[in-house]
Order: C-alpha cells, then sequence, then structure tokens
C-alpha cells in the first residue's frame, strides 16, 4: 500500500528561482527509499514538504498525498493532525534538533501528554519502553538528564525515540547520521532498520552519501538541482547506473574496498609509486607496530617525524583529558600518511601540534630535520615554522577571512615570506589559482562568493603559495560534496605528483584515506592503535578497533551476497576528474 | 558537517523585509538637523543672542516661526546655534568612547588571560557609576563647561564599548582563519589589528551609533542642570532649562521645542543604529 505520493512537485521562490521542478516518488509500506543527492539538489525541501514545512514565501505545484490527505492543500489543523500520527521526522544535527533547557524526558513525554492526552506515568512508560527499543542504555536516568550529557549517537537515539512516540506510518530520515562517527553511524542504521521492520513503517532517507542508500535503502531516487536524475531499485542504480549524472556521482564516491593490492588502479597509489619508489612504512618507534613495520627505515632522513608526543589538557575540577598519548610517526620525503580516527581521538591536537599552533607537553617534532617542537614565539621562528609547514583546515567555510578577497589571501600568505614586487606577486597568484583550477575572477572574489569546493582550492593555493615541507590537510574534504571532493583530491595527488610535497591527511573517512594515502595510522583516544601500508591495513586489519571501523563503514553489499570483486566494477568510470 | 544546504537557507531567508520609510525619515531628519547646525550662521533668520524686547515670549509668528523667549531671543535661531553642541558633544564622547572602548576591549578579547581579568573588574566598577553622575564630578572637579562632561561621558561610555568589542574579538579568535593566519606565520598584533579587528567594526559601530542618542539626552539633561555649555550659549538643554520660569505663564513654546527636538533626535538616531545593526546582522552567515 502506497503511504506517500509525490507527483510533479515544484516549488518557486518569489524571485522565480525554481528549487524543485517536477518531483514525483512514492513510498509504501515497509519500504525503505532513499533520496541521494548533493547539497542544493532539493532533497532536504522535497522531504520537508510531506510534512508541510515549507518556505512561507513559496508557490508551490504539483501535489503531495500522505495516505489518504493531501498535503499541499491541508489546513493548519489537518497538517497538525498529519505530524501527530501519520509521519516524523529525524534530523540531521541531534544537539540541533533538542531544546537545551529540556530534559531529554520532557523531549519524549511532552508530545505524548499534549495530543494524546495521557497521563505522566503513562507518557514516562511509553517513554521508557521506546528508549529500550532504540538501545539507550540506562533509559530511567536518562530521563533526567539533559541533552549535553549525552553524546551524539545517544542524542541521534532520543530524536528517533521521541519521532516515534506518535507511531508514525512513515518515517522521514534527513542526514540522520551524518553528523555521527562511523561506528556510531552503523548502531544507528541498525536501530533504524529494526524499528522500520518490527513496525512496518516506511521510511524516507535523505542522505549524500551513496554508499550508505545503497547498503540500506530499497530503491532510491538520484536528485540533482531540484529534479529527480534517475530512480530504481537500489542496487540497480549503483551497480548500473543510466544517467549522466548518477555515473559521476558513482565514480566520485571514494571506496574502501581493497582490489587485488599489487595491481593499484587508481591515481593515488600511482602517484605515491612513481614520486617516492621507496616510501616504505613510516618506522614506528613507540605505539603498537603492526607487523609490517619491519620494513626497513629509508636512509635518508624523514620529512617530518614526530616522535613520542603527548598532550594533556588539565580542566579545573575536573578529570585532565589525555588528548595525544605517546603518539609518533614518520613520513618519508615525498609521502603521504593518513591519520584516521573518529572524533575525540586526538588526530586534530596532533596535527595542531605539528603546525605549532599549541605546544605538546612531551616529545619531538622535526620537519625536513629541524626542530619544530614549540610554537613558534619570535618573528624569525614564526616564518620558519611556516615554510616547514602548512596547513588545510576542515572546513573552507570558516578557514578563510570572510573580508579579504581570494587572491589577496594568497598574495598576502606570498608575500609574508619573500621580496616580490606587487606584479610579479600578482602574477604568481594567478599561476597558483590556475594550478588549482580557480582562475582570473576567483582572486577578487570573497569567500562569499565562493562554493566550497571553490574555498577549499583557495586554501589550498594559500598553503602551496609558502612552497612548505610538509602540508597538513585536517579533514579537508569532509565539508564538501562526494563529486567536490573528489576534484580535491585528485588536485592534491596531481600537485604531490608535480612538486613531491609531503601530506599528512588526517581524516575519518578511510575511504579518503585509501584514496590518498601510501600509509596509515589509525589512532584512538589520543593513541595510535595500529599503523601500516593503507592496502594492507584496510586488507587485514590487526587491531579490533581497526577491525570496527572498516567493518562500520556502509558498504553496498553489506545484506547482499556480492563480494569484492564484484563491487570493483562500480569503481571502474573512476577515470574521469 | 553541518553545511547550510539549501532547504537551511531558503527557511532562513529573511522574511519579507519591513518597509524602511521609518529609517529613510529618521536619516532626512538627522541630515536636516546637522545641516542647520553647520550652517547655522548663513540659515538662522537672527544671530542667536539677539534681543526683540517688543517681541517677548511672543507665540509663532511670520517674523519668529517658532516664537520667542522671555529675553525675546528668536527660537529658531536659537535652536539651529544650540544643535552645534547638541550634536557634537555626543558626537566627540562616541568617537572618544569608541576608540578608547576598541582598544581596551581588544587588548582583553584578545590577550585574555589575567589581562581580561582585571579589565572586566574595571569596567564593572565604571558600570556601577551612572554616567550622569560621573560627568556630574567631573564638572564638580573641573568647572562647568562642554570638556569636562565630555572626558567624563567618554570615560562612562567606553567599557559599553570594550564589552561588545570583548567579547566579539574572543569569539572570532577561536574561527579557523584566525588559526590559519597564524600557521602562515603572521604575528598576533597584525592578525589582531589588521585583520580580525576590521571584521567586528561594523557591529562595534552599530552599537555605537546607538550610544550617540543616550549621550545626547544625558548631556541635555547635564546642561539643562546648569553644569553643561554657560549662558549665553545655546543649547537645547540649558534652552529647557531657561524657559522653566516661563511654563508657569503659560508659554509652554521655548521649553517644548527643544524638549521635543532631543526626543526627535534621540529617536532618530536609535531608528539608525537598529536598522544598521540589523543589517550587519543579517549578513552574518547562519
Amino acid at each position: 500500500m502506497t503511504l506517500l505520493d509525490i507527483s510533479e512537485l515544484t516549488l518557486d521562490l518569489p524571485n522565480g528561482k525554481r528549487l524543485l521542478d517536477g518531483i514525483s516518488l512514492t513510498v509504501a509500506e515497509g519500504e525503505t527509499v532513499g533520496l541521494v543527492g548533493e547539497s542544493g539538489s532539493g532533497k532536504s525541501l522535497t522531504a520537508r514538504s510531506v510534512l508541510g514545512l515549507l518556505p512561507s514565501r513559496a508557490t508551490m505545484g504539483g501535489s503531495v498525498q500522505l495516505l489518504d490527505q493531501s498535503v499541499l492543500d491541508a489546513s493548519r489543523r489537518q497538517l497538525l493532525e498529519l505530524r501527530r500520527t501519520r509521519a516524523s521526522m529525524i534530523f540531521q544535527d541531534p544537539r540541533a534538533g533538542i531544546n537545551p533547557m529540556r530534559t531529554v524526558g520532557d523531549h519524549l513525554t511532552e508530545t505524548m501528554r499534549l495530543c494524546e492526552g495521557r497521563s505522566a506515568a503513562d507518557a514516562r512508560a511509553v517513554a521508557i519502553s521506546l528508549m529500550e527499543a532504540v538501545r539507550l542504555p540506562r533509559p530511567e536516568e536518562h530521563l533526567h538528564q539533559y541533552p549535553h550529557e549525552l553524546s551524539g549517537g545517544m542524542l541521534q537515539r532520543v530524536m528517533i525515540a521521541g519521532a516515534l512516540t506518535s507511531s508514525p506510518r512513515l518515517l522521514i530520515c534527513d542526514e540522520p547520521t551524518t553528523a555521527l562517527d562511523v561506528t556510531t553511524q552503523a548502531e544507528i542504521i541498525g536501530v533504524l532498520a529494526e524499528q522500520r521492520a518490527s513496525r512496518g513503517m516506511g521510511m524516507l532517507f535523505i542522505t549524500h552519501d551513496l554508499n550508505l542508500a545503497a547498503a540500506i535503502c530499497d530503491r532510491v531516487y538520484v536528485m540533482s538541482a531540484g529534479r529527480v536524475e534517475e530512480q530504481g531499485d537500489a542496487r540497480q542504480v549503483f551497480r548500473n547506473p543510466q544517467a549522466a549524472y548518477t555515473k559521476r556521482l558513482v565514480a566520485a564516491t571514494p571506496t574502501i574496498v581493497v582490489r587485488d593490492s599489487s595491481t593499484p588502479t587508481d591515481a593515488g597509489t600511482d602517484a605515491a609509486a612513481s614520486t617516492n619508489p621507496d616510501a616504505a612504512v613510516g618506522a614506528s618507534t613507540g605505539g603498537a607496530a603492526s607487523a609490517s613495520s619491519t620494513v626497513a627505515v629509508p636512509a635518508t632522513e624523514p620529512m617530518l617525524s614526530a616522535t613520542g608526543i603527548s598532550k594533556t589538557y588539565t580542566r579545573r575540577g575536573k578529570e585532565p583529558v589525555h588528548a595525544v598519548i605517546d603518539a609518533s610517526i614518520e613520513i618519508p620525503r615525498g609521502g603521504a600518511l593518513g591519520v584516521v580516527g573518529e572524533s575525540g581521538s586526538g588526530k586534530s591536537t596532533f596535527a595542531r601540534m605539528i603546525v605549532g599552533l599549541e605546544q605538546a607537553d612531551a616529545g619531538d617534532i622535526r620537519i625536513a630535520g629541524r626542530e619544530r617542537t614549540s610554537v613558534p614565539s619570535s618573528r624569525v621562528e614564526r616564518l620558519e615554522h611556516a615554510r616547514s609547514v602548512q596547513m588545510v583546515f576542515q572546513d573552507p567555510y570558516l578557514s578563510l577571512d570572510p573580508r579579504i578577497t581570494a587572491g589577496k589571501a594568497i598574495e598576502d600568505a606570498m608575500r609574508l615570506h619573500r621580496r616580490l614586487s606587487t606584479t610579479d606577486a600578482r602574477e604568481r597568484v594567478l599561476e597558483l589559482l590556475e594550478q588549482v583550477g580557480l582562475g582570473d575572477v576567483h582572486a577578487q572574489a570573497r569567500p562569499r562568493t565562493l562554493s566550497g569546493g571553490q574555498r577549499q582550492r583557495v586554501a589550498l593555493a594559500r598553503a602551496l603559495a609558502i612552497e612548505p615541507d610538509v602540508l597538513v590537510m585536517d579533514e579537508a574534504t569532509s565539508a564538501l560534496d562526494v563529486s567536490v571532493q573528489a576534484q580535491v583530491l585528485s588536485l592534491v595527488e596531481e600537485i604531490r605528483r608535480e612538486r613531491g610535497l609531503t601530506v599528512l591527511f588526517i581524516s575519518h573517512d578511510l575511504a579518503v584515506v585509501r584514496r590518498l594515502c601510501d600509509e596509515t595510522v589509525v589512532m584512538k583516544t589520543g593513541a595510535i592503535v595500529e599503523r601500516g601500508r593503507t592496502i594492507e591495513l584496510l586488507g587485514n586489519p590487526q587491531h579490533p578497533y581497526t577491525r570496527l571501523l572498516i567493518d562500520s563503514v556502509p558498504r553496498p553489499e553489506w545484506n547482499l551476497d556480492a563480494v569484492a570483486a564484484e563491487a570493483s566494477e562500480l569503481e571502474d568510470p573512476v577515470a574521469q576528474n | 558537517m553541518t553545511t547550510p544546504t539549501m532547504a537551511m537557507k531558503v527557511l532562513r531567508s529573511p522574511r519579507a523585509r519591513r518597509s524602511s520609510t521609518t529609517f529613510l525619515i529618521s536619516a532626512v531628519f538627522l541630515g536636516a538637523v546637522t545641516i542647520a547646525a553647520i550652517f547655522a550662521s548663513f540659515l538662522a533668520p537672527y544671530p542667536p543672542n539677539q534681543v526683540d524686547l517688543l517681541n517677548i515670549q511672543a507665540g509663532p509668528s511670520p517674523a519668529h516661526w517658532l516664537g520667542t523667549d522671555a529675553l525675546g531671543r528668536d527660537t529658531l535661531s536659537r535652536m539651529m546655534y544650540g544643535a552645534r553642541t547638541a550634536l557634537l558633544a555626543p558626537l566627540l564622547v562616541v568617537v572618544f568612547s569608541t576608540i578608547v572602548g576598541i582598544l581596551l576591549g581588544l587588548l582583553a578579547g584578545w590577550r585574555g588571560g589575567w589581562i581580561d581579568s582585571v579589565l572586566g573588574r574595571i569596567f564593572d566598577v565604571i558600570f556601577a557609576f551612572p554616567a550622569l553622575l560621573l560627568a556630574i564630578m567631573a564638572v564638580a572637579l573641573f568647572g562647568k563647561g562642554l570638556v569636562a562632561p565630555v572626558v567624563a561621558m567618554s570615560i562612562a561610555y567606553a567599557p559599553f564599548v570594550a564589552r561588545l568589542t570583548r567579547s566579539l574579538i574572543a569569539s572570532e579568535r577561536s574561527r579557523p582563519y584566525v588559526a590559519a593566519y597564524r600557521v602562515q606565520g603572521f604575528g598576533g598584533g597584525f592578525i589582531a589589528l589588521r585583520r580580525v579587528l576590521p571584521n567586528v567594526m561594523p557591529i562595534v559601530g552599530a552599537q555605537s551609533t546607538l550610544n550617540f542618542g543616550y549621550v545626547l539626552a544625558e548631556l541635555a539633561a547635564l546642561s539643562f542642570l546648569g553644569l553643561g555649555v554657560q549662558a549665553p550659549t545655546a543649547d537645547w538643554g540649558a534652552m529647557v532649562n531657561e524657559a522653566q520660569s516661563g511654563l508657569i505663564g503659560g508659554y509652554f513654546l521655548p521649553a517644548l521645542v527643544p524638549a521635543v527636538a532631543i526626543v526627535l533626535v534621540v529617536v532618530a538616531v536609535n531608528v539608525i543604529g537598529e536598522e544598521l545593526s540589523d543589517r550587519i546582522g543579517g549578513e552574518i552567515p547562519a
């Protein structure tokens, strides 16, 4: 039976912009339907239209039928009724979606008491059973806790429990796991799948992650720029995409699937092999050494070596936090090392110590043979440290000064380190911008007018302008759409190849690290738990945590009988970019 | 990662802009008062202190549009000359308090630590004194006139600016773009003064604009008490004071005109200040 039937939905803004253009989709009972697309594709707007959560000035066209109720011309009262009994929604960021001043118990019981007129005790009992259903560890205790006392994953469970209080027939999930770690994501997806099965709900699942959609959805709709580009059986769409857009999207999605490691096919490994034939495993000192660390240390001194780095934050009246514990890495000249870990693993603190933003409590950092442990204080030290190592930050929306144009940002960085005439500097800026795939027009643009990918290119050009020995990239692609991420990654590969740049790449995403890095270390709660060649590490993880990380990554063959060989077909059209 | 998606942008876009007619009227009014003040010597129909003994406390007439006061001086002319001190003094206070406040706020917000704590407590102490009281104290110590109250009010208003600047700078300091500048090798002074400060200036400027109105009202009160500009110089607050005695006799116009002018200018400045901070606030990315 069809729960939701959207046909020819259009949404126009008063300024004549058409945000949704003829969307048609259906969700049947007990079915999970994926809505996949990049930011700005209109997938969230489509989902919100089901609950009537729309911009007030928009003009709608087409129809949205939820069971027997037409949503677009529903009265206010009918809309309320529909939200109370038929459909609920789970939002991306649980911390923003739950009132921080009320307890979890209030959040869960309020709707039951107000909408269904249940007694407080009754509502409480239902809340506890729902919290058990979403596998929250201590429901009784959580009732009296405030959102800030719970982790992101637990809060998302609270949000799911809250959405289930009304026993909805249709559950709309808007990127419910995007803000979460990969292991937490796997748990949340498990809870959602279980609830859907036991309640026979329909589920509309919005995500930008193709692998995730392919892993859990029965059917998917691929959206781009307000249109449905392709639809059909999830496996079919991803294995054999028909629309050009879907093909590009599938190709751009990085995967952790390991094929025969002796024939590396992707550009990343090629690049590494050509620039650095002796890119051996960074010799490990301290920490847990994996079997593969027996490979001999290259004769030349490593470009970056950090030995026994520790950092502890002491907080008044609280337990001290050991952010980084005795971490050691080495990267040979021209090598690329990935540091993988979940939030709170200390990987960013580690990066900040290497670039000189924070002082390590213990340990020794050397870059190109020079001591770079301490935070630089004098002007000379600052400049020298900056020439040793540069960093590209996670969020290009925040790491560029909003007032400074792209060209000026690069020029400033360049002229700080070298005497250049204005005209020479301008010329170099344009060269650099060209190198990162931008042009003349972008030099004059302020960050506000640039897209996320363009901003990250500017940040990259700015870092390269200083011509550092080592480039640290801290989650540098995680805020970007997959297709943009793929472009930025191939850009970094190209620059590595051309300049022999040494890269330290920090990420939560194993697939991205696999694409770019020769070697990888895995961090957990401040310590390095495993290290080795990326391919070996992914193919044959030794530490249980590494195994958990790898198993948590959604793979289309999760619930299918597909094997890795088959999955590799998915990736064949990679050639572009 | 929570990057703003299209849905959020559409939902957050400001509601249909309320008509800014009040803003326009305020700006035009304030502009007119300013021009009248600057060109008073050309525009005023009479010199401010010219006595017309035949028309004492006269009502509005073609010769004296707003009537005359108890000494037969033309109210309109005195209003125009009086606008000079009424506008200049608050302007000076706003300029001085903004400069001092920004410097202290920058120091407290950027350096943090004990400097921040010490400055914070000093601000608390200054906040404890009403600005008017400080100005009266300054007058008692340094004599009547314009200088002492302006200096005192500048000190009294600097903490408002400093607090705002401090909190803006402190939140800006933790942003990745500042870390990016550090990694590039820029020094702290350069980042703070040349990069971060200009980013917070629009908000501080809007706040200072609002201060203008409050200062104007307080200075008018001061000269109403006879502690500001001294007779025979025309000043709005002093004019209200001088016209007091006439009120009993039913001659309310000489007191009403300057009083209404003070209210209107303060309202106009507030409307403009609010609008400015709204516009700037609207530009801050979500």
